[in-house]
């Protein structure tokens, strides 16, 4: 529950200073390669470059970056064991049939396609890493207000943003409390002091959240949020370097075309 | 449910997307009517949203790409329908995406049809129905929290089984069998636990802020009193 958010790493990564756009680019040109992909290699290919500009120029440390693809890691190494037994089509090399309804099976196609799927969620993932490892919510904001999504939307936006934290920093301390007066010593208590927990945390939040907008009344707040919407010029090598990377991977989803496992 | 980035094929993400953007695009409308209308109404949402964010990161691995977790929509769905709640919801998954690497950006509108439009929906036409009869407001709370929770696993179920099956072989409703299988065996007690919280946070709202529910129409003044009546005791 307490993980450290991504957010906070992308504060102080070595991408920081770059332009947004050019971050935002080269993340969501690198989904949408993995999606155009029908081979496994092209989305190998676009994680183990991101993970260099993650590790390398984002300067992320591999510990972190490590744990986080733990979880998408463990999903997908299931999702290919189970859409290996699902999927069907071609050579049949096991199948499994215990009722109308139910039908298990492992052929050729099955392989090939979880191994492809295995790779479009790593290069996927690793695209959706960089994204959040490098662009604070904050820049996205400017974006968002810039791609003329409705003022109201980014003012909600940014109140949930602030809430966030401020429930994260409520039920850590409700939590702890708990803990030190055995509140989770049973299932029962458990399920009494986690609703304590919830509801004690809403009332605390909703009530700042109520301090804030009386705060921004009384410095003339007229229902649109204030944002500075700094945004770094865009240079040449960063540039030259996304316009690489889009290339390459490009070339690669193109020459891998239809390639599979086995 | 949070279908993880590069699961779906690129035709599914579009599918998915073309669902929820007309939804989206009603549901700013209704923001846009509640935010003229109440300014008091932008704290609540907010803490909706961060409800939303705060539960739904609880999450238990399940295989085939997603994770078990309660959704928290209900509280959002009762209080401001379902339209307003579906952009509550795309906004949590959003920053869920980007805080946590939970779900991704091209599924956002997978993870948004599912948990933020069909999930609410569902609640809150289980609220509307038992709104005015002799059910209890923790009764009616804890069955539309159950109930949303437990249909967004529905919902997901099938996009996960329409996704991952043979385009000329593949049986749709098999792959669906065996994902509403194993969502269920974590999905249906995380149900009953939610349902258990949010009637027990409501319970904290009636006794500590009863007002923001009469003055949201969520409840009429009778059940209110009548369930602090419940919460007092005898």
């Amino acid at each position: 529950m307490f993980e450290e958010f991504l957010e906070d790493i992308a504060q102080k990564n070595g991408l920081r200073q770059i332009n947004t756009y050019l971050k935002l680019a080269g993340g969501t040109g690198a989904i949408l390669l993995c999606l155009l992909s029908s081979s496994y290699i092209a989305p190998l290919f676009i994680a183990v470059l991101l993970t260099f500009g993650i590790l390398f120029l984002a300067r992320v440390d591999a510990k972190t970056y490590a744990g986080l693809f733990i979880y998408p890691f463990w999903f997908a190494l299931m999702s290919v064991a189970g859409l290996i037994l699902i999927y069907g089509g071609g050579t049949v090399f096991w199948s499994w049939h215990p009722t109308v309804w139910l039908s298990l099976s492992i052929t050729r196609e099955s392989i090939n396609q979880g191994f492809f799927v295995f790779s479009r969620i790593i290069g996927g993932m690793s695209a959706v890493c960089f994204i959040a490892l490098t662009t604070p919510m904050t820049d996205i904001f400017v974006v968002m207000r810039r791609c003329r999504v409705p003022g109201f939307v980014i003012d909600l936006a940014m109140i949930i943003y602030r809430t966030i934290f401020i429930l994260m920093d409520q039920v850590r301390q409700i939590y702890y409390a708990q803990v030190m007066r055995l509140g989770y010593s049973t299932w029962r208590e458990s399920i009494h002091s986690f609703a304590a927990m919830c509801g004690a945390a809403f009332i605390a939040s909703w009530d700042a959240g109520d301090d804030l907008i009386r705060a921004m009344d009384a410095r003339c707040y007229d229902g649109k949020f204030a944002l500075l919407g700094e945004n770094r010029p865009v240079e040449m090598r960063p540039f030259l370097a996304l316009c690489a990377f889009l290339l390459a991977a490009s070339a690669v989803v193109f020459a891998s075309q239809g390639m599979t496992l086995l | 449910m949070h279908i993880m980035e590069g699961y779906l094929s690129l035709q599914w993400c579009i599918v998915w997307w073309l669902f929820a953007l007309p939804c989206l695009a009603y549901g700013v409308l209704h923001l846009k009517k509640v935010m003229d209308a109440d300014r008091e109404a932008l704290p609540l949402l907010g803490v909706t949203g961060g409800f939303i964010f705060l539960l739904s990161s609880l999450k238990l691995p399940t295989p085939f790409g997603s994770s078990s977790h309660p959704t928290g929509t209900g509280l959002s769905a009762i209080c401001f329908g379902p339209w307003i709640t579906s952009v509550v919801c795309a906004i949590v998954l959003l920053f869920q995406a980007l805080f946590l690497a939970h779900g991704g950006l091209s599924t956002l509108g997978a993870n948004t049809v599912s948990m933020g439009i069909i999930g609410p929906l569902v609640g809150y036409t289980m609220y509307r129905l038992l709104k005015n009869t002799s059910v209890s407001m923790y009764t009616t709370v804890f069955l539309v929290t159950a109930f949303a929770d437990l249909s967004t696993y529905v919902v997901t179920s099938f996009q996960l089984a329409l996704g991952a099956v043979h385009p000329a072989t593949g049986n749709v409703v098999s792959s669906f069998i065996v994902f509403l299988g194993i969502f269920a065996i974590t999905q249906i007690p995380i149900a009953i636990v939610e349902g258990i919280v949010l009637a027990l946070v409501f319970k904290y709202i009636v006794q500590l802020k009863p007002d923001i529910l009469i003055h949201l129409n969520i409840f009429s003044e009778e059940t209110i009193n009548a369930a602090r009546r419940e919460a007092d005791g005898p």
